[in-house]
């Protein structure tokens, strides 16, 4: 069976490790570090971004032999767009806190290169089960940094664990009172945009020294 | 390579399929957006009421709570109670009928809450205030809608900005400090409505109306102008409701 060959194996496994795409290319993060706040907004954008990317990937590989090449482009923007409207107006309606709190970064996820990259260098060069496996492979990639990265922004930032349920969200463990009251603080510094920044960049480090690689010097 | 007739027949194609399928999900979630938009604008006028957050956590606790326990109706800017459907008025542009909100308990006011709306930078930022039943203390402030810049002009809805309203630092006599809300009025009852000042309130006692000030937000002056601008504005459309409500307990 093809979906499950050591081949199909590497498609989805080597974006989620070595060839990740936001701690190995270094691709979407500007919304990496826009809704790394809370771990709860991490989980609803990596589902978005799971949806749209591998949807993008598996329409365009199925239509991939009839876009005139001259057009493709904006062929391949104009399905990411729509599917990711499709997302914001479901998030809208079933999770409406969530796409408050998400804001512009869901239609942000448009411009996320990851996506727009996958489509031309993958999907339209594959048949739609690789470009699937694909998608998945790499929007659970991005998935899983943001969600490392957002883990430890709110623990240490804010000093709770929240996870996404209909409304505000679900606090699953927060620090408490009496930490506080013996001296801990939590690191204000985390919740702001350098603080994305700073642990990104520990999780790049850590991740790359795993998958060893090692950049031409 | 493609004909030009190809491409452009591809190309619209392509054009016809997306768009029957946004607008077919467009179509069929509409209904529930709507729910949720108007369940936002209740709770947002709940929260500027100061009430419990455990009963604004469904849409339908929502819609329970202000059935139950908030007094709608429209006024004029002459503090006469007009007939009006309040759902449909226009709050940015309207003049002539103003929507008011009062938090009754037993038959008395417990809060006035007041749509409050204007231009902040890049969009119109929808919000309500709420005041004590003396009409000059602020009960709580709340912002809904804006498409300000997210962690700039943004930060007008989070609890930091708002908090600023209801925490006046007062130094009292033994050195303690104690938190009071701000004031919309001077000492001889005019309104002045409250200003949000670059950087900080200067709380040192030579500024006299610190009382009338807050914090204002970090590269975002313009937003927090407009704030000042259209509170202002708004404020002073309900003068005389609030007058009446502070001279005879009721409009």
């Amino acid at each position: 069976m093809e979906l499950f060959n050591s081949e199909s194996k590497k498609i989805v496994s080597d974006p989620i490790n070595v060839n990740n795409p936001i701690s190995l290319q270094v691709l979407g993060i500007c919304s990496a570090l826009a809704v790394t706040i809370r771990l709860d907004q991490a989980i609803i954008m990596t589902l978005a971004v799971v949806f749209v990317l591998c949807s993008s990937n598996v329409i365009l590989s199925l239509i991939r032999n009839y876009i005139p090449a001259r057009v493709r482009i904006v062929i391949m923007l104009s399905v990411i767009a729509s599917l990711v409207s499709v997302v914001d107006e479901l998030l809208k309606a079933y999770l409406y806190d969530m796409s408050k709190q998400l804001s512009v970064f869901v239609g942000l996820i448009i411009t996320n290169c990851i996506i727009m990259g996958r489509a031309e260098a993958f999907a339209l060069k594959h048949g739609p089960s690789k470009a699937f496996l694909d998608g998945l492979g790499n929007s659970m990639g991005y998935g899983l940094i943001i969600i490392v990265v957002s883990f430890f922004r709110e623990l240490f930032g804010a000093g709770t664990i929240t996870l996404p349920d209909g409304g505000a969200g679900y606090v699953l463990w927060s620090i408490p009172e009496s930490w506080y009251a013996a001296g801990y603080e939590n690191i204000g510094l985390l919740v702001l945009s350098p603080g994305a920044f700073i642990i990104l960049g520990l999780v790049i480090w850590i991740q790359r020294e795993f998958a060893g690689v090692e950049e031409d010097a | 390579m493609h004909s030009n007739n190809y491409t452009l027949f591809f190309v619209f194609i392509v054009t016809v399929v997306l768009g029957t399928m946004l607008s077919f999900t467009k179509d069929s979630v509409k209904d529930l957006q709507d729910q949720n938009l108007k369940a936002d604008v209740q709770k947002t006028i709940l929260r500027s009421l100061n009430f419990d957050e455990s009963l604004l956590l469904t849409n339908e606790s929502i819609e329970e709570t202000f059935k139950s326990s908030i007094d709608a109706k429209c006024v004029n800017v002459e503090g006469e109670i007009v007939d009006c459907n309040i759902e449909e008025v226009d709050i940015e542009k309207n003049e002539d009928t103003l929507p008011i909100y009062i938090r009754m308990d037993n038959d008395e006011v417990q809060g006035i809450a007041l749509p409050i709306a204007g231009k902040g930078l890049w969009s119109t930022i929808f919000g309500y205030i709420a005041l004590n039943p003396d009409t000059d203390s602020v009960l709580g402030i709340q912002f809904y809608k804006h498409g300000e810049t997210p962690g700039l002009g943004g930060e007008v809805e989070k609890k930091w900005f708002t908090d600023n309203f209801v925490n006046h630092p007062l130094k009292q006599p033994n050195g303690e400090i104690q938190y009071m809300p701000k004031k919309i009025r001077d000492k001889s009852g005019k309104i002045v409505s409250i200003k949000v000042v670059k950087g900080g309130v200067d709380y040192s006692e030579s500024n006299t109306s610190s009382i009338h000030q807050v914090d204002g937000i970090s590269g975002a002056t313009v937003t927090a102008d407009g704030v000042t601008d259209f509170l202002l504005e708004d404020l002073l459309r309900y003068e005389k409701t609030l007058d009446k409500i502070r001279d005879y307990g009721t409009i």
